[in-house]
């Protein structure tokens, strides 16, 4: 959204209406991802308190971009640490960001959104879309989504590459229209 | 910046499962380092990178008003702990009732009711204090993976910036940006068991290098380190094979010694 960094310069200058703000904004895609990757809506609740009381305390975590990608990614970071903390998980933190180059880039994912997004997994066949969704919100490898599935590693590999940029061109599609 | 061979299909595949997040660590770590180095493969994560990002939007979804004002008011309860409590439940005194229990009765009911009150808070306390040391645990551990979160970003931006300083060197690049200082080196061979390899830095008016950080290369050869220094102080970096543990000085011939003015 583009009055977020304005947020976040208030945010810093501990502004708690800015939090607030903040927080009445991003609550349901942080519950969301939360209670979609871990289960249960109380265990939800507390990262939504979590990650909300992070950002609180060191709002400089957050410098620029995407904020609502940022947070989805801390979210979803802190859900796989309580994975595994129930059971070893063979996952690293998701990769640090390169910044995007393209302008189409910068426009198509600011200006996505939940029924966006949605929309374009729909439009996937079921072989890429499962192998997407095992690996992003069920915390599990390459390796263990091939086992699950009873696909190939290889094929799984394909798969994910394949949807993930089918993904893309759907979501530029879709805000470009 | 090395623009790294021509890939396979299956590396570029790699490089999404990447993105997407779902490598076990240690695939994850050296594609990431690859990332660095090679054209190619960063290009194939720049593009799909965003789009495992906003992934997570899919799952957004309606907390109902109950869920919402619960989380919320707990929420700003902990970031306003001087903020005023809300206005308790309002409660009718309850009726006055003749006594229909004998005293020495009422007595004892009521001894028994304070020592299962007593028990009731000490099993309370210990709960309350052991989950507060869980908090306090968790919240210690979450810190630090966005610190480290924090610092990885500042890492890889830094390194493909375009804004960046590259000073070429034997197998790779001293690379600075807004005073912080980096090294990326491939094909570094493993050094001799017992053996690492340190950085050593120069600063600003001095006349021997000072002892940095020490690294070893992963099975690939690759190292990509951030050296502790700031860069608007060192003018020269050399690296030399020294003791596992680093040494005061190099005690061996440096692999190189570069200037950075």
């Amino acid at each position: 959204m583009d009055d977020n960094l304005g947020l976040f310069a208030r945010l810093r200058e501990r502004d708690i209406n800015a939090f607030e703000v903040l927080y009445d904004r991003y609550h349901r895609l942080v519950f969301g991802i939360a209670h979609r990757m871990l289960g249960e809506p109380a265990a939800a609740e507390d990262l939504v308190q979590s990650v909300f009381l992070k950002l609180w305390s060191t709002p400089d975590v957050f410098r620029a971009g995407n904020f609502g990608a940022w947070i989805s990614r801390v979210t979803r970071n802190q859900a796989l640490d309580i994975l595994r903390s129930k059971a070893m998980r063979a996952i690293d933190e998701m990769p640090a960001d390169i910044p995007s180059e393209g302008t189409v880039d910068e426009v198509v994912f600011a200006r996505i959104d939940g029924a966006r997004v949605r929309d374009a997994l729909r439009a996937l066949p079921d072989d890429q879309r499962i192998p997407i969704e095992l690996g992003f919100f069920g915390g599990i490898t390459h390796e263990q989504i091939a086992e699950q599935l009873n696909v190939p590693l290889g094929t799984i590999k394909t798969r994910i590459r394949s949807g993930l940029r089918r993904l893309r061109e759907g979501m530029q599609a879709q805000v470009l229209r | 910046m090395s623009t790294g061979p021509l890939h396979s299909d299956e590396m570029l595949e790699l490089v999404a499962v990447y993105a997407l997040g779902a490598l076990p660590p240690d695939d994850a770590r050296a594609v990431s380092e690859h990332i660095v180095l090679c054209d190619e493969c960063r290009a194939e994560y720049r593009a799909l990178r965003p789009v495992a990002d906003v992934l997570g939007y899919a799952a957004e979804e309606r907390v109902d008003d109950v869920r919402s004002a619960r989380m919320k008011s707990g929420l700003m309860r902990r970031v306003q702990p001087g903020a005023p409590p809300r206005a308790a439940t309002e409660r009718r005194p309850p009726a006055r009732r003749a006594p229909l229990w004998p005293a020495y009765l009422v007595a004892a009911a009521a001894i028994v009711i304070a020592l299962i009150n007593i028990m009731a808070t000490v099993d309370l306390r210990a709960e309350l204090a052991s989950s507060r040391d869980r908090i306090a645990q968790l919240e210690a551990q979450n810190e630090s993976g966005l610190r480290a979160e924090a610092r990885d970003r500042e890492m890889i931006a830094d390194l493909v910036a375009t804004d960046s300083k590259k000073f070429a060197v034997p197998g790779g690049e001293v690379i600075s940006r807004d005073g912080r200082l980096y090294m990326t080196m491939d094909k570094l061979p493993v050094p001799p068991a017992g053996h690492v390899y340190q950085a050593w830095t120069l600063a600003r008016g001095a006349k021997a290098v000072a002892p940095s950080v020490t690294f070893v290369p992963n099975k690939t050869g690759v190292a990509v380190v951030a050296l502790p220094e700031s860069a608007n102080d060192v003018v020269a970096v050399a690296v030399s094979i020294e003791p596992t543990g680093g040494s005061q000085q190099p005690t061996t011939k440096p692999l190189f010694v570069r200037p950075l003015e």
